[in-house]
């Protein structure tokens, strides 16, 4: 309970040292620019060669939306995790953060937050509701509890994914580009229809990240695409393991973190 | 050669040696570059395979549009992600007051300094990361320009493109160095060029009444006219436009940079202590 209340007192004030800022709702605008441009090609793709099969635009863009809201909540409310290699251990500045007697995940998480970031959760949830309107579907609430289970796994994993890589960044710093993959670039797996996805990169993310699981597979359930019932419930599972997984890597670079600092 | 050219390349000397030095930092980037530029090649190909009118399409044909990717991503390090790093810490810690202090003009100086950047990142990432699409199998990978003439035309287009980029990459430098306004109209300027430069999508493939538009703007000199010299969808005989294009907005970016950073350098306030 303390240490929810630390958290959200971080954000507070993260929120007010960025309003200071003459220009922050640009970066408000920016991203949520950025969050609408990125689907452009998919969806210019769609004018020009209309749907592949029974894959329409509001399907693939339904799934597209799916995991990239995920992202943006976690990335909005992980920001810490995300700046955690290059603004805390390449400077040194996690030292600070062991010297208080508060849970070192709180802090880390909190670290940073910026407002602009909930552009791209904003823009994702309405692009998933603007989907399943275009395909008549009704937010039943059955629907509404598999959105936001699906969306609490997604969470889970895109928060995962940040965790997992502020914990390899105990051991290095540099080399972390690869991170990307999983993150800016898993969603964009999710414009392949499954039918097409090569083997490899649909075992990758349902397996090893499961991207998958939290956008796809609820997403079938919600639109009745012929997947068994029980693999969209499993988003939250998924993602809560995903999570448990990242915070073990975290916990043993946390154990062996040597200063950096000057 | 004077003095201040040669202080102009050991600059970029210096840059170009210190950033050598992160090998596996590369490879990361190398990896990341080939799973994107696989994940777009595997999308393309469903649609124009499997798309209810690609037979109607027009615009491009698979290859082409293959190709198109790859050559993107060799040319990856001029589309405009980001500004020169040193330089924002500069300006965001109030190193820019030193470096004013250097008998250098300061327009150039980090023109040096930011193109060396990009050089770098050419070699140790968008060279292999093309040398590697070569090897793809299945006609998921790299092709070979579609002719020599093209060939020959591609490379003055890429460096025509090369110093474009530097010269957009300084103009968003100058205008991020009004330190009040954040970081909210670099990235919206970045955005736009990365949009525009056919990065997301080929811009032939856009709807065809924006086709002149598209050619003519500034941000199609990055990646896609370079491109369209390379996979052939622009006739030889039309190169002199692109590059013509090309220069032009070069011209353009390098003045109003230039004009922005000096006005900006009347008016400084220095961050930090």
């Amino acid at each position: 309970m303390g240490e929810c209340r630390l958290y959200f007192r971080f954000l507070r004030m993260h929120l007010l040292s960025g309003l200071e800022y003459k220009g922050w709702w640009l970066m408000i605008l920016q991203v949520l620019l950025t969050c609408v441009l990125d689907p452009l090609g998919t969806i210019l793709m769609f004018a020009r060669f209309g749907s592949i099969g029974p894959w329409s635009m509001e399907r693939i863009l339904l799934i597209y939306a799916m995991a990239v809201t995920s992202f943006g909540l976690a990335e909005s409310f992980c920001r810490g995790f995300d700046y955690f290699p290059m603004k805390m251990i390449r400077t040194g500045d996690f030292d600070r953060l062991l010297l208080r007697p508060r849970s070192l995940f709180t802090q880390a998480a909190a670290s940073f937050f910026h407002i602009h970031r909930l552009s791209r959760p904003a823009a994702g949830a309405a692009m998933i509701l603007w989907c399943l309107r275009r395909q008549g579907i009704p937010l039943t609430p059955a629907h509404i509890a598999m959105l936001i289970m699906a969306l609490a796994g997604g969470f889970g994993v895109y928060a995962g994914v940040l965790v997992m890589t502020s914990g390899i960044a105990f051991f290095t710093v540099k080399a972390l580009e690869w991170i990307v993959v999983f993150t800016n670039a898993s969603y964009q797996v999710t414009r392949i229809p499954k039918e097409y996805m090569p083997w490899l990169l649909k075992n990758l993310f349902t397996f090893l990240v499961p991207m998958l699981a939290v956008s796809y597979y609820p997403a079938t359930v919600i639109c009745g695409w012929g997947e068994s019932a029980w693999l969209g419930w499993l988003a939250l599972p998924a993602g809560g393991a995903f999570l448990g997984a990242a915070v073990l890597v975290w916990r043993v670079g946390v154990r062996h973190y040597k200063s950096a600092g000057s | 050669m004077n003095k201040t050219a040669k202080a102009y390349i050991s600059l970029f000397k210096i840059r170009v040696a210190e950033s050598f030095q992160y090998r596996m930092a590369a490879f990361s980037g190398v990896l990341t570059s080939l799973v994107w530029a696989f994940v777009d090649v595997v999308a393309f190909t469903a649609f124009f395979r499997y798309g209810d009118r690609a037979k109607f399409a027009g615009g491009l044909t698979l290859e082409q549009t293959i190709s198109h990717i790859w050559v993107r991503e060799l040319l990856l390090f001029l589309q405009p992600f980001s500004i020169d790093d040193e330089l924002l810490l500069k300006i965001n810690n109030g190193d820019m007051g030193l470096e004013m202090c250097r008998p250098l003009d300061l327009y150039w100086h980090w023109f040096a300094r930011s193109s060396a950047r990009c050089i770098v990142m050419f070699v140790m990432r968008c060279l292999i990361c093309f040398a590697v699409g070569f090897i793809i199998p299945g006609g998921y990978g790299a092709r070979s320009p579609v002719s020599p003439g093209a060939f020959w035309l591609f490379v003055p287009s890429a460096c025509c493109a090369f110093w474009l980029s530097s010269a957009y990459g300084m103009l968003v430098t100058a205008v991020r160095a009004n330190i009040a306004w954040g970081d909210g109209p670099m990235y919206f300027m970045l955005l736009i060029g990365q949009v525009l430069s056919g990065g997301y999508l080929p811009l032939q493939l856009w709807p065809n009444f924006l086709q002149p538009f598209l050619l003519l703007q500034p941000f199609a000199g990055l990646t896609d006219i370079p491109a369209r010299l390379y996979i052939g969808s622009m006739p030889l005989s039309e190169a002199w436009l692109g590059m013509g294009v090309q220069l032009f907005w070069s011209a353009a970016f390098i003045l109003l940079g230039k004009r922005i950073l000096s006005c900006r350098l009347r008016t400084i306030a220095a961050q930090g202590g």
